[in-house]
């Protein structure tokens, strides 16, 4: 067979090989969206808790968020590969958001929450650990970038008034949650376009 | 001048070569995915699979997610073994000019 197989025919299967496995090591899945969702999120429970001065702003609006994210989650990963580095990814948020539904409300009801700057730093702290650990698995420095934001916004909050406080955490969330899931969700759209290997394919 | 390998058949067709490769980056892959990421149609690409699998390079199982019937591919020790030898062979093909 080498005797009759060009140099260029070799070099293209070379390509096809390093091609794949690039593919196949990349999660195709854009999850930008699960950043927009869970900033909406964090927004409206923040409005309705404000305005509204509602104990279940909260519980509700996280309950319906996290509702959504599984309805939505379970048909996009139904046809996505399984992966090691796709399970860790996948891992670290879900332990984020059982650590956040246990307790914060565990913490409500038991009355310790009654300093709104303790919420925001432990919130900002979380996700900066859960963004922190998703990008040096993904070595993504644009996540790193959003880790980096919620950790100052965490110490930020400890140190400010309660106006500045929340307006550091609207920022960060805007910044971390809306504007990041947006770029992901357009970075997951460009990567979708294979080359067919349909042609002369066996 | 030492013998040139010899590149194995089943490996080096193009779609087999790359689900091979696509099937070595990840645990387990759905058809409909491998289908996506080849844009192989689906007769082609069955018939590509069906010769991975008589070879013994992926294993194939079927199964229900969410009520909806999936068929899940894997490459086996000895699909990844195949590929690892097709890799070298080709290098040596190559020569110098083999960067990967």
């Amino acid at each position: 067979m080498p005797d009759q197989t060009t140099q260029q025919e070799l070099n293209d299967r070379l390509a096809i090989i390093e091609r794949m496995i690039a593919e196949g090591r990349r999660n195709t899945e854009s999850w930008g969206w699960t950043f927009v969702l869970w900033g909406v999120v964090y927004y409206a429970a923040i409005a309705w808790s404000a305005w509204g001065n509602s104990t279940w702003a909260w519980p509700v609006t996280v309950s319906i968020g996290v509702i959504a994210t599984i309805a939505i989650a379970s048909r996009k990963a139904a046809h996505q590969p399984e992966t090691t580095l796709g399970r860790a990814v996948g891992s670290i948020w879900m332990a984020l958001g059982i650590s956040m539904c246990l307790l914060f409300p565990a913490l409500s009801l038991t009355g310790r929450l009654a300093d709104p700057h303790v919420f925001m730093a432990v919130v900002s702290a979380i996700l900066g650990m859960a963004n922190g650990a998703s990008a040096l698995l993904l070595r993504w420095k644009v996540q790193f970038a959003c880790a980096v934001v919620w950790w100052l916004a965490s110490v930020a909050t400890c140190f400010g008034t309660d106006a500045q406080s929340m307006t550091v955490f609207l920022a960060a969330i805007f910044l971390c949650q809306i504007v990041f899931g947006i770029y992901a969700m357009m970075a997951g759209l460009q990567r979708k376009r294979p080359a067919s290997l349909d042609a002369r394919s066996a | 001048m030492p013998d040139l390998p010899e590149l194995n058949p089943v490996v080096h067709g193009r779609l087999r070569l790359a689900l091979l490769s696509l099937l070595s980056g990840v645990e387990e892959a759905e058809f409909t995915w491998l289908r996506a990421k080849t844009e192989a149609t689906d007769g082609n690409l069955g018939a590509q699979l069906l010769k991975l699998e008589e070879a013994g390079y992926v294993s194939v199982e079927k199964k229900f997610v969410l009520r909806k019937p999936q068929t899940v591919y894997r490459i086996t020790d000895s699909g990844r073994q195949a590929l690892t030898e097709y890799v070298r062979a080709l290098k040596q093909l190559l020569g110098p000019a083999a960067t990967m």
